[in-house]
């Protein structure tokens, strides 16, 4: 049994995003200016319309400006009552001239102003919402929403349940797409519906008191490969986005079903459980077009997305519930424990590549089968950082959640002539040669072992001068643990007698950006049946190692994180290795010889170090 | 010289968008061509659409159906 949910979010936008920049300067003053009201009310009319046309209900969010227009709270009290639309609340579409006099601020997001500002908001947004419909919303959101926000709301609301909370993947890319405007700086959290941790939105909450009492839900369901190398704008269950990106021909979107039927298919890795929501707005389908296509375009696209949605629906292959009755739903067989999970395949670039993405309440790692497995981007959820953003915070735009590993800002395996690149990988190593997974393209395929998910990756063939090997990596993820075992496993040698190192390794470092951070006072730590080894970082280049390694770990206080790696066995060696100001990384790894054939088993965990 | 202005469909510059930067245009009435105030393209509407069809190249499955998940 699959089932595969869809939300389809809509809000009456007084003010596009795309008149903004008119509106501060007081050329469109919002609510009074009939000409931009009317053109917006059409588009979420239209909206409502193609949604309804084919059968798919929606959950109506009112921005805070539509609570002053008559006409926008009566489509959606009419579509409430004729459609069983869910009235929700967003604090997107803040700005209008009843907002300045209030709050006397052009700020538009939210989660950037202070906490008091942030209190107020709330207060004023839901308060107007009661006063206008006469209940509260249940549902809410915004591009991003932080803890303490949540926190705020569930306390004075509590029976909100759900919120738009993330946009998955916006951060320096989106930044950089949109030349350097758009703040949206928001890496670092799953790109399916999670019940989000009390100390971080991000992370996913470990149990009931870990709880934060809403079910988020990210902006739109993302192409997991183009949007971790790409904007988050262009790849995604947006049509306009696409168009954005450009990815049709003609004026046809396959790309569009593709990616839905990806998310679809999700449901084989994650207990029959699958999920997309869509949320478009208004200033998306402007009527004098955008993003090169004229509004016939923009149309199309829409009203080909949503044909296929009421396709899927027809053919009982979809269940379209509204915000809040989607969080019933999930939170009805939902263990705290259980991973999101998925094998996402290229549908873009016409490659064959997968990337294996996992989030769970201890960490979010992606693996790249275009590198043999590595491990590209690592986030310690376990650390579950109180990391509040907005004016009075210590970083205002940066809501990112950190990463120890993120191979796109920081390198990865190719780096510039010197260095070391953020990655975690195995290199094997015979009479000098050293050839690393990095290097060896492969496919992957996933299983399930009871609560154990299983990611079997086909095996690579890896040449030396003289003799050839065959290396196969599997990677266990027992649920609930925090920990990943990784076993390399030397399947075949032309050469019995050849004696092989097997070299289990991770470069990390931690941040937000694509910027270095000072990395003094990480601890790197070595502990075994020879001895201990342990420093303090001071980018001086410094290495050791220790047989009969019990484990091997860095202390990053920065990020509260304690990142360890263990064997299953003796009879190896552990080592850390500091790095150098051009090469701000710090390496943890374990290693055995083997003649022949034979296998590494290691463990990688992330805790919180406090 | 005359004062640039937004064109139509407010065209993006298509150099930038090759390295995935959205960076709007302004088109100068009297030479009849769009210019970046960021990378100093410049050229008509047929130059934007020829460097925009480049850019979609790299999507080799931007026409294909794909339903083997």
């Amino acid at each position: 049994m699959t089932t595969f949910y869809l939300n389809v979010i809509h809000r009456p936008e007084m003010v596009p995003e795309y008149l903004q920049k008119d509106a501060e300067e007081g050329k469109a003053e919002d609510v009074t200016r009939s000409d931009v009201i009317r053109e917006s009310l059409d588009i979420f009319r239209t909206q409502q319309r193609v949604a309804h046309d084919n059968d798919i209900r929606t959950t109506i969010q009112m921005t805070y400006a539509s609570l002053f227009n008559e006409e926008a709270v009566a489509i959606a009290k009419e579509d409430h009552e004729k459609y069983g639309d869910e009235i929700g609340s967003t604090f997107l579409g803040l700005q209008c001239a009843q907002f300045r006099e209030k709050f006397a601020s052009k700020e538009l997001a939210i989660w950037l102003f202070s906490m008091a500002d942030k209190r107020r908001i709330v207060d004023e947004v839901f308060g107007k919402f009661e006063e206008v419909f006469g209940f509260l919303p249940t549902s809410t959101g915004s591009y991003y929403m932080d803890a303490e926000l949540v926190n705020y709301i569930k306390d004075r609301y509590p029976h909100v349940k759900a919120a738009v909370a993330t946009c998955w993947e916006e951060g320096p890319k989106a930044y950089h797409n949109a030349n350097n405007s758009w703040y949206t700086l928001l890496d670092g959290g799953p790109w399916n519906p999670w019940i989000p941790s009390r100390r971080n939105i991000h992370c996913p909450a470990s149990d009931a008191d870990d709880d934060i009492g809403i079910v988020a839900i990210p902006h739109l369901s993302r192409d997991l490969m183009a949007v971790f190398d790409g904007p988050g704008s262009y790849y995604g269950t947006h049509p306009q986005n696409i168009l954005r990106g450009m990815v049709y021909e003609g004026r046809e979107i396959p790309y569009f079903m593709n990616i839905v039927d990806q998310y679809r298919a999700m449901a084989k890795y994650n207990r029959g459980y699958a999920y997309n929501m869509m949320f478009v707005g208004p200033g998306w389908m402007s009527k004098s077009g955008r993003w090169e296509a004229d509004y016939d375009f923009l149309l199309k696209s829409y009203e080909d997305g949503m044909a296929y949605y009421g396709r899927l629906k027809k053919e009982g292959k979809v269940v379209d519930l509204t915000m809040s009755e989607f969080a019933d739903a999930y939170r009805q067989d939902r263990a705290y424990s259980q991973p999101e999970v998925t094998l996402w395949k290229d549908i873009l670039y016409g490659s064959k590549r997968q990337q294996f993405w996992f989030a769970d309440p201890s960490m979010r790692f992606c693996l790249d089968m275009n590198q043999g497995g590595a491990m590209i981007d690592l986030r310690p959820y376990a650390a579950k950082l109180i990391r509040p953003c907005g004016v009075g915070t210590k970083h205002i735009q940066d809501a990112s959640y950190p990463f120890l590993v993120q191979s796109l800002f920081r390198a990865g395996y190719f780096t510039h002539y010197a260095g070391e690149g953020a990655v975690k990988s195995c290199k094997f190593v015979h009479a000098g040669e050293v050839v690393d997974l990095c290097a060896c393209r492969t496919q992957a395929s996933f299983s399930e072992d009871g609560d154990t998910r299983v990611v079997t990756l086909d095996p690579v063939e890896i040449e030396f001068e003289n003799f050839t090997i065959g290396v196969q990596s599997i990677f266990r993820l027992m649920e609930g643990t925090g920990e990943i075992e990784i076993t390399r496993k030397i399947v075949s040698s032309t050469d019995p007698t050849a004696e092989v190192s097997i070299d289990e390794y991770i470069t990390a470092c931690y941040g937000t950006t694509e910027y270095p951070e000072d990395l003094t006072g990480v601890q790197l730590k070595l502990k075994g049946r020879s001895g201990k080894e342990s420093i303090d970082y001071e980018y001086r280049c410094r290495e050791a190692a220790v047989d009969g390694i019990d484990s091997v770990e860095a202390i990053v206080p920065q990020v509260d994180t304690r990142l360890s790696m263990r064997p299953d066995a003796g009879d190896v060696t552990g080592y850390f290795r500091e790095g150098m100001a051009f090469s701000p990384m710090y390496t943890l790894g374990i290693k055995k010889t083997v003649q022949g054939t034979g296998e590494l088993r290691t463990w990688l965990k992330v805790e919180k170090a406090s | 010289m005359a004062q640039g202005r937004k064109g139509k469909l407010n065209y993006r510059c298509p150099r930038c968008l090759m390295r995935e930067i959205d960076m709007d245009m302004l088109f100068d009435n009297e030479k009849g061509e769009y210019y970046c105030l960021r990378c100093s393209f410049f050229g008509p509407e047929a130059e934007v659409l020829r460097v925009n069809a480049e850019f979609r190249d790299k999507y080799l499955d931007r026409a294909t159906r794909i339903t083997d998940f």
